[in-house]
């Protein structure tokens, strides 16, 4: 408004500076988008005047609305003229004003001049206003104080100001608004003043509040032309009353313009005592977007309200009368009626007044209590009223029904007890005493029960040793030493506590999955945010990783030898026929392949620091799983002999502990024969050092009879050996005592071993016999004879 | 313990006469209208009643609503009980004036007490401008 005043005062339009104006009109219409919103029209009102006198086909109206057009161009009312009617432009295409509006408008831009000019051409409008005049005898006799010339000048006036907002939005940019022009542009006969009075001097200047009163007043007598004209129904008045006191002189005041421009707001209906409305105003409109799945319950009532009207019974329903299908209550009802017989003047100011007419709960929501809890209260409830006394005393309340599921037996018979006691003696003091108050009972019943609900659902408690404590050790205490005092004559009276607890209800979300579906629905909410990943959380202590992790590690890593090994291996043996089927041309390479191959196993076998021996620790590696033992058993034929009879010596040499692990002795004994062709290609030392690998340390020997593989392998060895010494007579092996004693400590060793652990073996070779007698004494024979089963013909 | 057996609560108190102690010191009494969940408390024809020494005298408040934090003790007024007190009502002004007389004996004794501590060199904190317990 304020700078309505400043452009008055700084436009200078005697130069008609039109991008001057322009800018200054540009600026308007943004401080009007601003303000309205977008929509404003940024039109020439002259061209649009003229195309309406165009349709109208030049009425008196025309022709004032041409000397209104011809007052564009004046000097110093044109600016503002120009300015406010710019204004008029964007604020029409909102909000349709109404015609009484732009009467101050015209008015006030309008100098005494022009308004004489018209006074020729408004014939008609003289007759409408005369019309109005006469109808309402307010403004009539507003309309008398004002000199009649001028009345009549300012009836066209008004009518021309009524023109001015039609006429001043363009046809061309919303289409919509041309039937607006067009609406009022047929109203306009009978309703010029459907606002304010024509009468008034256009000088009057008007405050705010009689400018409504008056826009208010003046809309009674259009009602019934104007049922559905569109000024009216946007702004909604009502009717008003005008006294003479509220005609004042009325001026181009910035806050006239605004009003002028804006039209006064809509009064807010009366009598329409909305709840629904009322409420919304206070909560956020319901999301519409929100999907229902896991949504919090669209609360019209913010939580947290107390409650003003009666409530359905929805809530001692719930407490005291589970379902109306399982129970019919018998007892009286005890809830008040809804308007009580003695009501204090306080309490009907709240039930008038009070804007939260509806209960904390809209109708939407359920229960509270879920159907455990409900269970609970229908159990605890029938007990309830088999225990309850037949009658009660006249004048005390009906009996109420108490959710008593979560206490003590005990505790829950001494309340009772108390509480007919009470009832009998209070019950009538109580009633006369309330009944004389006249403030009594201004706290409802809804209201008590509200709190009282409030005040149970913070007992609830999913674990109530965690939060009553107290209560429940005393009670067991209780009910121990009961159970101590009686203890041997009535146990059967004893009865267990079961406190009924508030189910555990887990609340985690698990996502709306259909059966057979890939992946998970995408529905989410407030409440349940969808899941992206479904990571899950295993802890595991450290060390027990750590050692989990080694031992895999190490399978690994062995299995992974092996196989390469393996491929090796099957290479070496795949040799021979490819060498055959090969060229002429091709074997040498082939060959080459082959010695390379056979040098990566042996290489394989071998330890890591040293190249030139075969890594024991490798051997039992590898031989501790199934497979590297099956893989050494092929291997040891293509092994070059030194090797080969260092591999065995491993095997000998770590028997028990490859024993151990392969109890079943189903896989060692693969090696026998392998291992046989060995031994029989070792020289003699080696063979007494393989014996004696065999023989290892103390108790070796023993398991390793326990052993078939075991037994086998010494067999093997000593009967090698002793066809070395039959067959060769200066073999040396009985250059060193170490042959001799070594036998003679396995047959120790065989003499002395129960035969349940001594194993059999895979094969017995036919010259052991040979070989014991000769270290041997008859009987010691005879003995071994027995145990082993050994004899000249035995296999 | 008419609503909730087990438990204690104020539903059962609603228009009775009550005293009630507020934690700055002063003593209503009224009639207790209406709760809340909090223990709000509204009360009607209040009286604040306070005592000097032998006397009393209640000062007419009309309706108050106390919150809940604020309270240290409310007990329900046996209206049944016959009242013999040694105490002796005056009129408002009167103990007014005895109120103001006592705080000044108060302030001037905690006067000295302080000049004679800080003479040794000692100081205790005012406690009342603490809310922390």
């Amino acid at each position: 408004m304020f700078r309505f005043q400043s452009l008055d005062e700084d436009c200078t339009l005697e130069e008609e500076d039109d991008g001057g104006l322009i800018e200054e009109e540009d600026e308007i219409n943004q401080f009007n988008d601003d303000t309205f919103g977008a929509g404003a029209i940024d039109d020439d009102w002259q061209e649009e005047h003229k195309r309406l006198t165009g349709l109208q086909g030049g009425t008196g109206l025309g022709a004032g609305l041409g000397g209104g057009g011809g007052m564009g161009g004046k000097s110093d009312l044109g600016g503002a003229f120009d300015s406010s009617s710019s204004h008029l432009h964007s604020s029409a295409g909102q909000l349709p004003l109404p015609p009484s509006l732009t009467f101050s408008l015209s008015s006030s831009g309008l100098p005494p001049p022009d308004v004489e000019d018209r006074a020729g051409e408004g014939g008609l409008a003289e007759s409408l206003a005369r019309l109005i005049l006469e109808a309402d005898p307010a403004i009539t006799g507003v309309g008398a104080a004002a000199p009649p010339p001028c009345s009549s000048g300012s009836s066209l006036c008004a009518l021309q100001g009524l023109e001015q907002p039609m006429v001043l939005p363009q046809p061309s940019s919303i289409p919509h608004l041309n039937q607006l022009h067009q609406h009022p542009h047929h109203q306009l006969p009978p309703g010029p003043s459907s606002g304010l009075p024509p009468g008034l001097p256009p000088s009057s200047m008007l405050s705010y509040q009689q400018q409504q009163h008056l826009l208010r007043r003046g809309t009674a007598p259009m009602a019934q032309m104007n049922s559905h004209s569109i000024w009216e129904n946007s702004m909604g008045f009502g009717p008003v009353s005008i006294s003479l006191g509220m005609v004042t002189h009325m001026e181009d005041s910035p806050l006239m313009s605004i009003i002028n421009e804006v039209g006064l707001p809509a009064r807010p209906p009366q009598g329409r005592s909305d709840e629904g409305r009322d409420l919304s105003e206070r909560v956020p409109p319901p999301r519409s977007s929100s999907p229902v799945i896991g949504s919090p319950p669209v609360r019209a009532v913010p939580i947290g309200t107390p409650p003003t009207q009666p409530m359905s019974h929805a809530l001692n329903h719930q407490i005291h009368h589970p379902t109306a299908v399982h129970v019919r209550a018998p007892i009286q009802h005890r809830y008040p009626p809804p308007f009580p017989e003695r009501l204090s003047p306080n309490t009907l100011l709240n039930i008038a007044n009070s804007p939260l007419c509806r209960g904390p709960f809209p109708p939407g929501v359920g229960p509270v209590l879920s159907q455990i809890q409900r269970a609970q209260l229908l159990n605890s409830q029938m007990a309830e009223w088999a225990r309850r006394p037949p009658h009660c005393p006249p004048n005390h309340t009906p009996p109420i029904r108490h959710n008593t599921t979560h206490l003590h037996p005990q505790h829950r018979r001494m309340l009772t007890q108390r509480m007919q006691n009470r009832g009998v003696d209070r019950g009538r003091t109580g009633g006369d005493r309330r009944s004389r108050d006249p403030y009594s009972n201004l706290m409802s019943q809804k209201e008590k029960e509200w709190v009282t609900k409030i005040q149970m659902m913070q007992l609830q408690s999913t674990d109530p040793y965690l939060d009553d404590y107290y209560y429940q050790n005393y009670y067991e205490k209780m009910e121990k030493r009961q159970e101590r005092e009686r203890d041997s004559s009535k146990k059967e009276h004893t009865t267990k506590l079961i406190t009924p607890q508030v189910a555990k209800v887990e609340h985690t979300y698990r996502p709306v999955q259909f059966a057979g579906s890939l992946g998970k629905l995408t529905v989410s909410s407030v409440n349940n945010p969808r899941k992206m990943i479904d990571a899950v959380v295993t802890s595991r202590t450290d060390d027990e990783e750590k050692r989990e992790k080694q031992v895999w590690n190490k399978r690994r890593q062995i299995l992974y030898t092996v196989e390469k090994m393996y491929s090796l291996l099957l290479e070496v043996q795949d040799f021979e026929k490819r060498f055959v089927q090969a060229p002429e041309e091709d074997r040498e390479a082939l060959l080459e392949q082959h010695k390379g191959r056979t040098l990566q196993l042996c290489n394989a076998l071998r330890e890591k620091e040293w190249d030139d021996r075969v890594s024991d620790e490798q051997c039992v590696m590898i031989m501790s799983v199934r497979k590297g033992k099956r893989l050494i058993s092929r291997l040891l034929p293509f092994l070059p002999s030194p090797q080969a009879a260092a591999v065995v010596m491993a095997i000998s040499r770590n028997l028990p502990a490859l024993a151990k692990k392969d109890k079943q002795d189903q896989v060692l004994c693969w090696l026998v024969e392998p291992v046989a062709a060995v031994i029989q290609s070792l020289c003699s030392s080696a063979l007494t050092d393989l014996l004696q690998e065999l023989q290892g340390s103390e108790g070796q020997l023993a398991s390793v009879l326990h052993n078939k593989f075991g037994v086998t392998l010494l067999y093997l060895i000593l009967s090698e050996g002793e066809r070395m010494q039959s067959s060769d007579a200066n073999c040396q092996l009985m250059d060193d005592n170490r042959w001799t004693e070594l036998v003679f400590s396995v047959t120790r060793e065989l003499l002395s071993v129960p035969p349940s652990s001594l194993s059999p073996p895979l094969f017995t070779p036919p010259n052991l016999l040979s070989l014991f007698s000769r270290y041997v004494d008859r009987q010691r024979l005879e003995l071994l004879q027995d145990k082993l089963q050994i004899t000249s013909l035995s296999r | 313990m008419n609503y909730v057996p087990g438990t204690a609560s104020l539903i059962d108190d609603i228009d009775k006469k009550h005293l009630v102690l507020l934690r700055d010191g002063r003593t209503l009494i009224g009639y207790l209208r209406s709760i809340d969940q909090f223990a709000n408390l509204v009360f009607h024809q209040t009286v604040e009643r306070i005592h000097v020494g032998k006397k009393f005298g209640d000062i007419p408040r009309g309706i108050f609503i106390v919150r809940g934090e604020n309270v240290v003790l409310l007990g329900e007024i046996d209206m049944d009980k016959p009242s013999d007190t040694v105490l002796q009502q005056v009129s408002i002004e009167e103990i007014l004036e005895e109120q103001r007389l006592q705080q000044q004996s108060k302030q001037e004794t905690e006067k000295v007490k302080m000049l004679a501590l800080k003479d040794r060199g000692l100081s205790i904190p005012k406690a009342d401008n603490l809310d922390e317990y």
